[in-house]
């Protein structure tokens, strides 16, 4: 190996050369980006770093702009809302409240919730076999399903979820609000305004916002609210009201005692959360069959 | 007539991704929506016009004439990389609206082998003499930076192309086992098949 390296007649010259010349480049990249970054120093708000400091960093884009500093320049500019963020902590938002000099009201944090329980149960006009996605099969015709408010259980909102909270679990669309940042993407996005926000410690929600008659319902669902009723007079605590032929919950009275969930003949009111806890000790009820 | 013939060369006949294959990462990378697509592919493109105008003097004035060609690639890189850095300062304090659209994508492609490649090519003075039928010496600067361009805007049209068929496909209900990365390699050889086509052009 010495031998080789001895018998190769190194060109002294050139290797000054190779040197000097990238050296040489090195050193006027390097003065030229420095003078750059001179001239070009932007000097950022300090306020708006700290707010960014605070912020939960999930750039959803929930609020409406690009990302969490986008939002930060918007509250410090006054032009938005510490609320249209529903990532943040309210302990974060009491802090930037202060930095800002803003006015902050705490909310109670909420979750996104697929207001449908109609999936298979819900009956086809005709059979949809166009482009996969619910924006598109909306506008066939307003979409496949009789109902017009059914979820149509393409996943649009899977697709625009930051977090990947959303499955679609027998062609109907469910959250799991453990990892629901309620960021506000799929409401946006859903073509039949079938997610809504619920505060995250409900213990209940109504899994249909049909307003039309019991009757007409049945026709076009066999999971639909009828509108009985029956959830409003039951209810110990009196926080259902029936309000255009659906049950509206008052979370402020509901103490979680489930009356309404067992008194349902439509099995309309669901426990938050069951479905997806439904379905994965289904997940491991087959994985034990097949061990 | 000259420029005519580069600007066909550049953005058909030896398109950056579906030719030349090169430039591959981004090409499959930032093609899941059009505006990014576009974003990427007019960074690409200023690089590419910037690298050209650079790259070509140095090989040429500096390279040449001190005897050290085989070390074109670690001083374009060098060179490149510091550009990049420096104009991405300068957009994003000059050019607000332009920095939002396409910064993020700048520092991505300082050394992407699309870039390093245009440099590789237009350096070669002879090579490219030959294809644009020029005489002797008279492919210049301002012959290279056109066809940085225009590599670019080839690179623009092929990944946005990308985009709109990947947004297409993805909406579709095809075989599991083709859902995804698959399904997009196939889209992407059947597109380098089209574009083989224009080899077939005489200049």
């Amino acid at each position: 190996m010495i031998n080789v390296l001895l018998s190769v007649d190194i060109q002294w010259d050139k290797v000054g050369i190779v040197l000097g010349l990238i050296a040489g480049i090195a050193i006027v990249l390097a003065v030229a980006i420095l003078i750059v970054t001179k001239v070009c120093h932007i000097t950022e708000d300090e306020k708006v770093l700290k707010v960014i400091e605070h912020l939960a960093g999930a750039n959803c884009g929930g609020c409406g702009y690009s990302g969490c500093e986008g939002f930060a320049k918007g509250l410090c500019s006054g032009k938005a809302c510490l609320n249209d963020c529903k990532v943040t902590s309210n302990e974060e938002k009491a802090k930037i409240a202060e930095i800002a000099h803003l006015e902050f009201s705490a909310e109670s944090p909420t979750v996104a919730v697929v207001r449908c329980n109609g999936g298979d149960a819900a009956k086809n006009k005709f059979d949809y076999i166009g482009n996969q996605d619910c924006v598109s099969e909306m506008l066939f015709h307003g979409g496949q399903k009789l109902c017009t408010t059914a979820c149509l259980g393409l996943g649009s909102c899977t697709k625009v979820c930051p977090q990947g909270a959303i499955k679609v679990i027998d062609n109907k669309a469910v959250v799991d609000p453990s990892i629901c940042t309620s960021c506000g993407n799929c409401i946006k996005t859903c073509p039949r305004v079938c997610i809504e926000r619920i505060p995250a410690t409900a213990p209940v929600y109504v899994a249909c916002h049909s307003h039309c008659k019991g009757k007409e319902v049945m026709g076009q669902c066999s999971n639909g609210c009828i509108a009985c009723g029956l959830c409003a007079k039951n209810c110990p605590q009196h926080a259902i009201e029936m309000v255009d032929n659906l049950p509206v919950i008052d979370y402020s009275k509901c103490t979680g005692c489930k009356t309404c969930v067992a008194k349902c003949p439509k099995h309309v009111i669901k426990v938050h959360g069951e479905i997806l806890t439904l379905e994965k000790s289904k997940a491991v009820d087959k994985a034990n069959q097949k061990n | 007539m000259e420029i005519f013939l580069i600007i066909i060369v550049a953005a058909f006949i030896n398109n950056a991704v579906l030719v030349q294959c090169y430039g591959i990462c981004p090409f499959l990378g930032v093609s899941k929506k059009m505006g990014n697509a576009l974003g990427m592919g007019l960074a690409v493109t200023l690089v590419m016009a910037i690298t050209c105008l650079v790259t070509f003097p140095i090989y040429n004035y500096i390279l040449i004439p001190l005897g050290i060609e085989y070390l074109e690639i670690i001083v374009f890189i060098f060179v490149i990389a510091a550009l990049v850095q420096m104009l991405e300062k300068v957009i994003k304090k000059f050019v607000p609206h332009l920095y939002n659209a396409m910064g993020i994508y700048l520092p991505l492609i300082t050394t992407n082998c699309a870039v390093l490649g245009v440099a590789e090519t237009v350096m070669d003075t002879t090579a490219m003499e030959t294809i644009f039928h020029l005489s002797a010496g008279a492919f210049n600067v301002g012959h290279a930076v056109l066809y940085g361009i225009f590599l670019g805007l080839g690179f623009t049209l092929a990944i946005c192309l990308m985009a709109g068929l990947r947004e297409k496909v993805d909406n579709l209900e095809i075989n599991k086992h083709l859902k995804g990365f698959t399904i997009t390699m196939a889209t992407a050889s059947f597109m380098a098949m089209a574009f083989y086509v224009f080899a077939l052009v005489q200049i």
